[in-house]
């Protein structure tokens, strides 16, 4: 009864103070955290806060001791790929009451306005029918079982860890690297942790690295975690260098004046440049012995990546110094999205890029 | 060696020059003001040339800015994930900031909220995100706004008056070094928190978001997708940055060159009148100077060093009167042409810019053509028989 008071009474200040779109996924009532220990507030999958994504809580019990508590589904799906986890153990935090109910009975929310957590759709669950469809009358969506949410969740799993990497990279293991470097003693022992909340909870119970913000924690946790212990940042952060006197062999220009478009390979004890990959290429099919390296620059990027990994765009509205050119991406999906935007031809791999068809390009 | 310098043209030369010492004195006063007039102008137009372009050169590739009603509003701090997921896009990061109006002197500081481990969209910033201390509010001030807080006793720490009226003490951590006096002399640099607290901003808000683009090829596909993205932002590219800063400057610096369109006019005036014909008593001197047995090319030779001494002088010394004026002196007058961004006024170190190409085109402008305004007439003179010169 209690409860029903706050709830309506939030609810009735959240529309009074913010309109509509009042709902928010962090908890407003004192969370129910099931796990043990100083970690017990964060997901033991991604190191997020459960008490910012309360509504999209999830538990789980491992081993049929454990139980584990996950800031969404998308979480969950990702530990059930590595652990035993039976269905009848997972429960849900209810939206509506937040309290934690059987994932089997609860009715699932999905595709409404509200943004997901860690996922392009959000899946918000409901213990009764009745708020469940005025959650969705009012923000959109259509309601599904667990079952249906759970395959949603697995099969956009995919797409939505590269879009959550992609951020990643570009800005949180930089920003925590920034933080360990600058704050933390150097003794954390990363690997004395099982998982990335325990280490979250250490660097906050230990004081490693003094007074911190849950955001700032997090991205200095996800780099000690995702990056730090597998080494340091991966080092093709560089770019191609080349001295002001290169001349591409093939077609006498210099290379330093197109950064954008240098390519090189680099035998035992001597190097070419090339101010494009249709040069470069055209050099490899002469002179393939004794390459040890070979570098194109990145489109997207700008940096040095290795020419045989790479992915290739051909027939583009996108021209080199040379003209047409194979244009470089370090990976498919982005060869892919700068093939749709630049109306391309095709992408090849590096070993099924034909001579006859480096030529062509020349036409 | 017929190229050789002949001595004795050379003095003769030189004291004809003395004998007329008013009419010297006026050619080189006239010529050296043009002239030092001419240099000021491209001087300051280079400097403030150069300023602007490493301004614009420290940019973000785009800048978005989210719009209702035509007018600037509070963009979420979520679109950030969004946009960096992004192909092409190599950071965004959301930047806190806004104007805040200080009473007691009239002026307008520029508040600039950083936070101290996100990327620094501006190599000035990242230095003051070493310097600042996050720990507690402080701040980092520009020069100009520095004097203004001195001025107004606020020597340690300055009390922020919030929406609510209560009052937020900042204290002053220092001033900030910049390349670019332009754009930083107004400019107080503190924690995105304090920066938040004082504009009443929530924490999930941002006043726009800066990307940044590898690619330069890329920005106009990057900003076209933004917008595709949130239809109701604004998404400044680099190059329109420029183009208004372009049209800011041009605009400015036609008052520069109705300067130097009058001046160019006069000295054109001058010449003319030269060019016009010879004095009569300059027409007796070639034809006595004839008539003691000076060839044609002896006559030219004199007038030539003649010509050549009092032009090269009135260059040189209006160059370098320039240059002391600009650089040294700030181009008092001058300057204030391009000042007035905002109350507080920047202060405007000129960058010392040495421009070849301005010292090559105002030297052909005004030596060459002076010497010929002087040699021509007198070859008419010197071509006429002696007797009917002297006549």
């Amino acid at each position: 009864m209690f409860i029903k008071i706050i709830i309506s009474f939030s609810l009735l200040f959240g529309t009074l103070n913010l309109g509509a779109n009042s709902f928010t996924k962090s908890a407003t009532i004192k969370p129910q955290l099931v796990q043990k220990g100083l970690q017990k507030e964060w997901c033991p999958v991604c190191g997020m806060s459960i008490e910012v994504y309360y509504k999209t809580s999830h538990t789980s019990k491992i081993n049929n001791a454990h139980e584990r508590q996950y800031c969404s589904i998308r979480c969950l799906a990702v530990d059930m790929q590595e652990y035993d986890i039976k269905r009848e153990d997972v429960k849900v935090v209810d939206a509506a009451t937040q309290k934690l109910i059987p994932a089997k009975s609860a009715l699932y929310v999905v595709g409404s306005d509200i943004k997901g957590t860690m996922s392009k759709i959000s899946k918000l669950a409901f213990a009764s029918k009745e708020s469940a469809e005025d959650f969705s009358i009012e923000n959109g969506g259509e309601i599904v079982d667990f079952k249906t949410a759970l395959v949603m969740a697995q099969e956009s799993l995919g797409s939505d860890i590269e879009s959550v990497q992609a951020k990643k990279t570009k800005q949180v293991y930089p920003m925590g690297e920034k933080i360990f470097d600058k704050r933390c003693k150097k003794e954390i022992d990363i690997n004395a942790y099982l998982q990335i909340n325990e280490l979250k909870a250490a660097i906050k119970e230990k004081n490693f690295c003094g007074e911190l913000k849950e955001g700032e924690l997090q991205s200095l946790s996800l780099y000690l975690w995702e990056v730090k212990r597998f080494g340091d940042l991966k080092k093709i952060g560089d770019v191609i260098t080349i001295s002001k006197d290169e001349k591409c062999p093939i077609c006498g220009m210099f290379v330093y004046k197109y950064p954008k478009w240098a390519a090189q390979i680099f035998y035992q004890d001597t190097h070419f440049s090339f101010d494009g990959v249709k040069d470069m290429m055209k050099y490899y099919f002469e002179h393939k012995e004794g390459i040890s390296k070979m570098l194109v620059t990145d489109y997207y990027s700008q940096k040095a990546i290795d020419a045989r990994n790479a992915y290739y765009v051909i027939g583009s509205d996108v021209y080199g110094p040379m003209g047409d050119e194979l244009i470089p991406f370090i990976n498919e999906s982005e060869a892919k999205t700068f093939y749709m935007d630049h109306k391309a031809r095709k992408i090849v791999k590096f070993e099924d890029i034909e001579e006859k068809e480096v030529y062509k390009l020349d036409e | 060696m017929r190229a050789k310098i002949n001595m004795y043209l050379f003095e003769h030369a030189v004291n004809s020059l003395f004998r007329q010492k008013f009419k010297t004195l006026f050619v080189v006063l006239v010529l050296s003001t043009l002239i030092f007039l001419l240099t000021s102008v491209f001087f300051i137009s280079n400097s403030i040339k150069h300023e602007l372009q490493s301004t614009v050169d420290a940019l973000p590739e785009i800048i978005v800015q989210k719009l209702g009603g035509g007018r600037h509003y509070d963009i979420e701090t979520s679109s950030v994930d969004e946009i960096l997921e992004i192909t092409g896009v190599s950071s965004a990061t959301e930047r806190v900031w806004g104007y805040y109006y200080f009473e007691n002197a009239g002026v307008n500081f520029t508040l600039v909220g950083i936070d101290e481990f996100e990327e620094q969209y501006k190599k000035s910033f990242a230095s003051a995100a070493k310097e600042l201390d996050f720990s507690k509010p402080t701040m980092m001030l520009g020069e100009g706004v520095e004097s203004v807080m001195d001025k107004n006793y606020y020597k340690e720490y300055f009390n922020f008056i919030k929406h609510d009226g209560t009052l937020k003490r900042v204290d002053i951590g220092g001033v900030f070094d910049t390349q670019s006096e332009l754009e930083s002399n107004d400019v107080i640099v503190m924690s995105k928190d304090d920066a938040r607290e004082i504009f009443n901003m929530s924490k999930n808000m941002a006043t726009d978001i800066v990307v940044k683009v590898a690619n330069e090829d890329e920005i106009a596909t990057v900003a076209s997708k933004i917008k595709l993205l949130y239809p109701d932002v604004r998404v400044i590219t680099k190059d329109d940055i420029k183009i208004s800063y372009q049209n800011i400057f041009d605009y400015k610096s036609g008052i520069f060159l109705a300067l130097f369109v009058v001046s160019l006019f006069t000295f054109f005036i001058i010449i003319y009148d030269k060019l016009s014909g010879l004095s009569s008593e300059e027409r007796r001197e070639i034809g006595i100077l004839k008539a003691i047995g000076w060839s044609v090319g002896d006559v030219l030779k004199e007038k030539f060093y003649e010509s050549f001494i009092i032009s090269f002088f009135s260059y040189m010394s209006g160059v370098v009167l320039a240059l002391f004026f600009v650089y040294i002196l700030k181009a008092p007058l001058l300057q204030n042409i391009f000042t007035g961004y905002s109350q507080l006024k920047t202060s405007f170190a000129l960058p010392f810019v040495f421009d070849i190409q301005t010292l090559f085109l105002i030297f052909f402008l005004s030596v060459p053509i002076y010497i010929a305004a002087t040699i021509i007439p007198s070859y008419r003179g010197a071509t006429l028989d002696a007797d009917e010169v002297m006549r």
